[in-house]
């Protein structure tokens, strides 16, 4: 099985034809890889990995910044419980 | 709003104001609504359903097939005033900016209009559906700040044309679609009758513009196709709503959202909603063909 940040990485570079890989820390919003029009879709995909609704009044654009806080927020989390 | 880089922008639109003088209407008198909607009608036409013509559609029970088209119409009627809601705010904060002093006069009646329908759209949903669907989340980065002022500019107008002219294409379809109840045919006949002058206005003023960006960096035109292509591929996509799914109790509704968008059945209905806009753009110069 696919795991899911393979996933989410998958993701990210099916909609930017531009980039070659995604690093742990490149910033996905300041470089627009995750943008306005993009988030929607993003939102989605994470909640049919993790299995669980996402309230966007709970995220911020902070926990999307980088492939390391997408992780921590919304897949170390779910392990840890 | 860098307001002072875009050239004043001149069109004749007097044409189109005389129409919006003379088809001027009661929106809080003009319709009749009933007390209730006959379970067994669709609400929306089955085939502009996001399941139409999949084999996802013909998995359902009859129930679950007019359940879908009751609650995909209240999300229809929500994006649009949503919609509304977004492009209303980007107009009033242009109206009486220099740039935009010539076509204020038309800007009153779009303005005007578009808060009218916005009345009859909630209303609707609000009556039968007993809801709107919320607005889709977003981010507060904005994809458009690696454009120009201008471009910018340009890219509002072009959201409310792109939005316009899809929405269009379903109200053409159920204002005559003689299976919808009759309000809910009513409802899209008026909005098409209204649309067809603010996609006429939105063509001009996009036209303009884009000259503007070209004149000023023609390297800038194949940017603003490649945001242009994403957000009709974005619009599309908020039609297929998985709180509409859940709430016709189709089960797994995330992934049979991925499953319809991605059907063969479904991309050839994505071209044919977004056909009459893909060739506008294509002949303005902005079109697809021109991404990487």
């Amino acid at each position: 099985m696919t795991h899911p940040m393979q996933t989410v990485r998958e993701f990210i570079l099916g909609r930017n034809p531009g980039l070659a890989e995604v690093s742990d820390d490149l910033d996905l919003i300041d470089s627009r890889a995750i943008n306005s029009l993009a988030f929607v879709e993003f939102l989605f995909l994470l909640e049919e990995l993790t299995g669980e609704p996402i309230d966007p009044e709970d995220v911020a654009v902070d926990d999307f910044r980088t492939v390391t806080a997408i992780e921590a927020r919304f897949f170390d989390r779910k392990a840890a419980r | 709003m860098a307001v002072r880089e875009v050239e004043p922008i001149v069109l004749d639109l007097n044409r189109l104001e005389n129409l919006a003088e003379s088809g001027y209407y009661n929106p809080y008198t003009m319709f009749d609504w009933p007390d209730a909607i006959d379970p067994g009608q669709p609400w929306m036409s089955e085939s502009l359903t996001t399941l139409a013509g999949t084999p996802m559609w013909d998995g359902l029970t009859r129930a679950q097939q007019l359940a879908l088209t009751r609650f995909e119409a209240i999300n229809f009627f929500s994006l649009n005033i949503h919609g509304i809601r977004e492009l209303m705010s980007e107009v009033v904060m242009r109206i009486h900016e220099r740039p935009y002093a010539d076509v204020s006069e038309f800007l009153h009646h779009f303005i005007g209009e578009e808060n009218e329908h916005m009345w009859f759209f909630a209303q609707f949903c609000l009556r039968y559906g007993g809801k709107l669907y919320p607005t889709q989340p977003s981010l507060t980065a904005d994809s458009v700040d690696h454009l120009s002022p201008v471009a910018r500019e340009l890219v509002v107008f072009a959201r409310i044309l792109i939005f316009e002219e899809i929405v269009d294409h379903y109200n053409a379809h159920m204002a005559t679609d003689r299976t919808l109840p009759e309000i809910a045919r009513e409802i899209n006949r008026v909005h098409h009758q209204d649309e067809s002058r603010h996609v006429a206005f939105g063509r001009m003023i996009f036209t303009n513009l884009l000259g503007q960006v070209a004149r000023r960096d023609p390297d800038e035109v194949p940017v603003v196709a490649e945001y242009l292509e994403k957000y009709l591929q974005y619009s599309i996509a908020t039609l297929y709503n998985p709180a509409a799914y859940r709430d016709a109790g189709i089960p797994d509704p995330l992934a049979l959202r991925r499953r319809a968008l991605e059907h063969p059945a479904r991309v050839a209905a994505h071209d044919e909603v977004l056909k009459r806009t893909r060739k506008f753009l294509s002949r303005s110069g902005v079109g697809r063909e021109l991404l990487p």
